[in-house]
């Protein structure tokens, strides 16, 4: 069983009993990247010539992120990993909590690179009420998970896990944080903030494993707890992803005030929408939206295969497992 | 969109006018195959993107961009892009011309004389550009059309990188003023400037060869650094590295790129005379070169770039392979430069015989830099006699066979170090009389020596044999006048060139060494209808390179009559009337092994004998051939770079100019022909670029569209191989592989030294895992092999609590001649997502939401096989076709719970507001276009 109290037994890793969780955290480990890695100086040069609402989506997304990374470590560490009993789930968990602190610290880097004030973005986040909504989101999900009533074992406390896990790695990592990436990648198509798209596309690289590894994890458990799988069930957790749309739109408006070449909230929001269905049709669920990409570009940005010009950029196609074999 | 207003070039505001941007986009898509349409798809993308106040420059980029984001649905678009950006481009460099083509036409010409003398009062362009001149002639030979022969990435990478800039850093001159600048600022001292800068022109403006990167910023400036590659070493001493640090940023700055040998630096540890201490070895010092780079913006354009090469014998050889290691100490590793290991056939033997390998510190064996083939192993030889004797303070051992594995697993994870072979480039040098090549250069095709007072110099331009197939056939004549006129223009920069250090003036002077390059090889395969991975490929490889090779020879030799030998060309193998065919004898006479190639002529018209005689009497230059990696004037020319093969039928460049999708024009177009194309071209992104599996594709062209991934090593260095044969320097030979199988991987690469490569370039390695694919349909469930909650689930019943309002649909776009088509005819052609999802409903047939089926969903009675179907046409109908029929509120028609019905829902937010606009939109007639139709669903 994946979700339960940990036994002794528990804490051996063979004979392995989800493969997926083990080729995902072997996959993981391929793609270890560090921010130093990236050069932001042209990026700098860009900064300077950009507009003010550019300049704010910039800033509004680094203060989203930052703390962004740590609260879904938080959720993992008191709301995932306790509650998982398999060895692999918790290897896999290790490296993408590592992952997450190296995106919190990539994004610090920016911080500390750009010619930001660093108070202000800090402040950004508490200061906002559209992003103080999302946080409180998550934390509502979260704060579930460590009242001593939980009890893991029964039903209610899986649906708990399942509610949780919804909240931070569907909603927060599938659909915000992917909302996030394509506003950061547009930049890039426009020629701008290159050096940072290729931090996102390290991070996006992770975060889609983040996810395989969340769907996987939640098929699972269904599949162990086919007494979770009812019809109320499925609309109480499409509703929690809906709400994370509609916390996306109101915030997306505070991140385009007014718009920016080839961007503004409508057609961000749109594809928030885009990518809520393709979340909910991974878990089974119907699409809610029915709406069409806007973004056609992200083709070229992060589905095909990309040819790097070493001395032009950092590519991002590199693992560093070999010698393995 | 409620008010829309536009922020005008003046600053004043005006009401925005989509009446006006369609017109613009009209004329952009005139005479193209489906012109309507493209209008209309371009009109309502943009107006997606827009928002109040957005300055008319910002709209100029709105509008290219709709039409480049849709050039992987139609090559067409690339058409479109390219003349939206060329707009942008007259209006700024010709000035207003009221979109009629008869007046741009004349003030194209006529602008041409003030561009030059404008440049020339602005310090941007030489004072010869003028004198030596008949710029009215030229401007009269200018082929404006040839400015729409480019590919959208080409003129923007052209534009973005190589034009000159105004003082706000905006291209200042139209694509044909660009090549007429390279073109002039390459014949000041011909006899007739005028007549063979047009000539330079002519074939340039066609593609049909293109100047080196250098080249293009610099020709007919007043500071003319014209080179590409420059190579020297590092002496051990302390003054030498601080000049060398010195050198690297002066040379960055006159934009080449750069190749440092490290060899000679004495080793970490080895004492230092003066103090009685030990010297910290060649990182250090390497670090503050890497670090030097980074200041300096080549040509304004990029940092520097840089190759260090170290022998493999160093005894810091195995530090110098992690310096380009992710993790680990900062000091000790390279973020920006690059690294290669300069091999010997002695250390290539030893790994064949699970040898010893021993490594010395250069201060101990300092002739060992400077020997190469059987001399450099006899030496070799001796100082492990030395070392074995106690005779050597430093040295270490390791099998050959450990240290040939920790190179490829670093090449492996790292992509360095790029592996040459120091023996095949000194064995096989034509120009060996003017001392050692020590190294190849950050490209690794170019061959030539240096010492203390000599930095090698090379200068490039290459040929585009794509742009010589007419009516699938190479042709040859048109061939040999590119060369020859490719030959003599480089000659010619030579004596136009100004370098920033004495050392390289010495080099380009002494040797005016030159490498006429061959790009478009794969694109002209295709064209011709040859896989890369076949024998013909191979032949055909053959046969082009000695035919380049003999024009590039013979005109080299009549230079040399016309113009003077070089100056070290006496005691060269060129004075005993050696080609480079014949230096293959050479090498495989050093060697003792074969290298398998044939030497033998393969086009009958060509007389090598003659050629020989000739050459004997004179060449103008030490080397005539290197194929470059062409990674940016490939793109600018539109076709493939040197001689990779396709990387995939569509990828995308991350480039400094910008990110571009590359799409294979010569498949589209194939498949257009086979009217398949709109059926597979989801798929194709789909597969990222890899056609093999897309069954509606015939196989015979699934032979000829191979992805470098696809196509076997063996195929690469075959083709390089044969090319070898005849270059007198080498190939920047890109390597790709799919399987990460080490053993694999060195039986790749020790078959590339067996065939005599002289160099390999950059590993691609197949990624195991990419992101998330974003514009096609990805469903992870698949791979779950479960179904989740579409056991329990129905039909998509929630009401939009808040449609996404697009400005497109406040604003639709008003194409008159549009032809409506209705929208119900498609509820039953919706594509089928690769997913699993609502396997039950789609027994119930899932059509218009009745709630009393749902109630009967059992679990098992699942059927995936239907299941697809269900999902997309429950969508559609829900939303698309019956917006006034029942459409639930809230949550899901689930098992046992009746959806409260409301009537008149208001309509969902769709994603192309044209849905909405009746007269504003085309539906597609083919079905299956007709599923991806957004006003269709």
């Amino acid at each position: 069983m994946l979700v339960g109290k940990a036994t002794p037994d528990d804490m051996n890793l063979h004979p392995i009993k989800y493969q997926w969780a083990y080729d995902l955290y072997n996959q993981a480990v391929r793609n270890t990247w560090f921010p130093h890695e990236i050069a932001l100086k042209e990026d700098l040069d860009d900064w300077q010539k950009m507009t003010d609402d550019e300049r704010h989506a910039v800033k509004f997304l680094m203060a989203f992120f930052n703390p962004a990374e740590l609260i879904v470590n938080r959720s993992i560490a008191l709301g995932v990993y306790p509650y998982l009993k398999s060895a692999e789930c918790h290897l896999y968990l290790a490296k993408q909590m590592w992952e997450e602190a190296n995106h919190c610290v990539a994004f610090e880097y920016v911080l500390q690179t750009f010619p930001f004030n660093r108070d202000e973005v800090f402040a950004i986040h508490l200061q906002t009420p559209s992003m103080l909504a999302k946080e409180a989101y998550i934390n509502k999900y979260m704060k579930r998970m460590m009242e001593d009533s939980l009890d893991i074992e029964t039903p209610e406390g899986k649906k708990d896990f399942i509610r949780n896990l919804v909240a931070t790695n569907i909603v927060m990592e599938g659909i915000w944080f992917y909302s996030g990436f394509m506003v950061a990648l547009s930049f890039r198509q426009r020629n701008q903030l290159r050096n940072l798209g290729s931090m996102i596309n390290w991070v996006i690289r992770d975060e889609s494993l983040h996810l395989k590894f969340g769907i996987n994890l939640i098929h699972n458990i269904l599949e162990e707890n086919a007494e979770l799988v009812s019809a109320d069930f499925a609309q109480e957790i499409a509703g929690i992803i809906v709400e994370g749309v509609n916390l996306e739109t109101a915030y997306n408006k505070d991140l385009f005030p007014h718009g920016i070449l080839g961007l503004n909230a409508d057609y961000v929001n749109q594809y928030v929408q885009y990518v809520a269905d393709r979340r909910l049709e991974e878990l089974g669920l119907p699409k809610h939206y029915n709406v069409t990409n806007p973004a056609k570009w992200m083709t070229t940005s992060t589905d095909v295969f990309e040819l790097v010009n070493f001395f032009e950029a950092q590519n991002t196609n590199y693992e560093v497992d070999s010698g393995k074999h | 969109m409620v008010n829309l207003t536009i922020t005008k070039r003046d600053g004043a505001r005006e009401q925005f006018n989509a009446d006006k941007i369609n017109r613009s986009i009209e004329r952009a898509c005139q005479g193209l195959t489906d012109p309507i349409s493209m209008v209309t798809q371009i009109a309502s993308e943009t107006q997606l993107t827009l928002y109040d106040g957005i300055t008319t420059e910002e709209m100029d980029i709105a509008t290219i961009n709709a039409a480049v984001q849709n050039i992987k649905e139609d090559i067409e678009y690339d058409k479109v892009a390219v003349r939206l950006l060329l707009k942008t481009v007259y209006r700024r460099v010709i000035g207003e011309y009221n979109d009629n083509p008869t007046e741009l036409a004349a003030k194209y010409r006529t602008r041409f004389a003030e561009y030059v003398r404008e440049g020339i009062a602005s310090g941007l362009l030489d004072t010869r550009m003028a004198e030596k001149y008949d710029l009215e002639a030229l401007a009269a030979s200018l082929m404006i059309e040839r400015d729409e022969i480019f590919t959208y990435a080409g003129l923007s990478s052209l534009l973005d990188r190589y034009a000159l800039k105004n003082t706000k850093q905006k291209p200042a001159e139209t694509p044909q003023y660009f090549f007429m600048r390279i073109a002039m600022g390459l014949a000041y001292n011909e006899a007739n400037p005028t007549e063979m800068a047009q000539k330079f022109y002519d074939r340039m403006s066609q593609h049909l060869y293109v100047a080196g990167g250098s080249t293009n910023l610099a020709a007919g400036t007043p500071r003319p650094a014209l080179s590409n590659c420059f190579l020297l070493e590092v002496h051990d001493d302390m003054d030498h590295i601080a000049k060398s640090v010195a050198d690297v940023l002066k040379l960055s700055k006159a934009s080449g790129g750069i190749g440092v040998s490290v060899t000679k630096l004495r080793a970490a540890g080895s004492p230092l005379k003066s103090s009685n201490t030990v010297s910290s070895g060649p990182t250090p010092f390497a670090k503050i070169m890497d670090t030097a780079i980074r200041a300096v913006q080549r040509g304004g354009k990029k940092k520097g770039a840089l190759c260090f090469y170290m022998e493999n014998w160093h005894y810091d050889f195995p530090e110098y392979i992690d310096w380009k290691h992710n993790a680990g100490d900062d000091y000790l590793r390279m973020r920006t430069a690059n690294t290669a290991v300069y091999l010997s056939d002695d250390f290539m033997r030893r790994v064949e015989q699970q040898e010893d390998w021993y490594m010395f510190d250069p201060k101990e064996t300092p002739d060992l830099n400077e020997l190469y083939g059987k001399e450099f192993a006899k030496r070799y030889a001796e100082y492990i006699e030395m070392a074995k004797r106690g005779e050597l303070r430093m040295w270490k051992k390791v099998p050959a066979t450990e240290q040939w594995h920790q190179i490829l697993t670093a090449l492996q994870s790292t992509s360095h170090p790029w592996l040459t072979w120091k023996d095949p480039i000194n064995l096989r040098a034509l120009n060996n009389n003017t001392g050692t090549i020590h190294m190849s250069n950050l490209c690794t095709e170019i061959c030539l020596p240096q010492s203390k007072d000599s930095v090698a110099v090379c200068n490039l331009a290459s040929l585009n044999l794509a742009g010589h197939i007419e009516g699938r056939q190479l042709n040859w004549h048109k061939l040999e006048e590119s060369v020859r006129l490719a030959i003599r223009q480089l000659d010619n920069l030579i004596d136009i060139n100004t370098l920033p250090i004495p050392e390289a003036v010495k080099g380009d002077q002494e040797n005016r060494a030159i490498g006429l390059g061959v790009m478009g090889f794969a694109d002209a395969l295709e064209q011709l209808g040859m896989a890369y991975e076949s024998g013909h490929a191979a032949d055909f490889s053959d046969r082009v390179f000695e035919f380049v090779s003999y024009m590039a020879i013979d005109e080299s030799a009549n230079l040399a009559r016309e113009r003077g030998v070089y100056k070290h060309f006496e005691g060269s193998r060129w004075s005993k009337g050696m080609v480079p065919v014949d230096s293959i004898a050479a090498l495989e006479e050093d060697r003792g092994i074969s290298t398998g190639m044939k030497r033998e002529s393969r086009n009958k018209q060509l007389n090598w004998d003659a050629l020989r005689e000739k050459v004997k009497g004179g060449m103008r230059n030490a080397t005539l051939m290197a194929v470059a990696p062409n990674a940016n004037i490939g793109l600018v020319a539109g076709t493939t770079p040197g001689i990779d093969p396709r990387f995939a039928q569509v990828f995308s460049r991350n480039k400094i100019s910008g990110k571009y999708m590359d799409i294979n024009h010569n498949l589209v177009k194939d498949l257009k022909n086979m009217g398949i194309w709109d059926e597979v071209k989801e798929k194709i992104v789909e597969q990222q670029g890899d056609i093999s599996s897309i069954p509606e594709i015939p196989s015979y062209l699934k032979q000829i569209y191979k992805t470098s991934f696809s196509t076997s090593p063996y195929a690469f260095i075959e083709v390089a191989a044969r090319a070898q044969k005849w270059v007198d320097q080498a190939l920047s030979r890109n390597m790709y592989l799919e399987s990460r199988d080490m053993n694999e991987m060195k039986n790749v690469y020790m078959a590339a030294w067996k065939q005599g490569l002289k160099t390999t370039y950059y590993l691609h390695m197949k990624p195991r895992h990419t992101a998330e694919q974003s514009t096609t349909s990805v469903n992870k469930m698949a791979i779950t092999g479960k179904r989740g909650f579409a056991n329990v689930v129905a039909q998509p019943v929630f009401a939009n609590e808040e449609p996404v309002a697009s400005p497109i649909q406040m604003s639709p776009v008003q194409v008159p001649e549009m032809v409506p088509v209705k929208a119900e005819a498609v509820s039953t052609e919706v594509p089928q997502p690769a997913t699993r999802g609502f396997a039950a409903v789609a027994d119930q047939g899932a059509l218009p939401i009745t709630p009393a089926m749902q109630e009967v969903l059992p679990v098992t009675a699942s059927s995936p096989s239907s299941a697809p179907t269900a999902l997309a046409v429950g969508a559609v109908t829900a939303l698309a076709v019956a917006p006034t029929e029942e459409v639930s509120r809230m949550g899901f028609a689930t098992v046992g719970e009746a959806s409260v019905s409301e009537p008149a829902t208001p309509a969902p937010a769709l994603a192309q507001a044209p849905v909405q606009a009746k007269k504003a939109f085309v539906c597609p007639v083919d079905p299956a276009e007709r599923a991806q139709c957004d006003a269709c669903q």
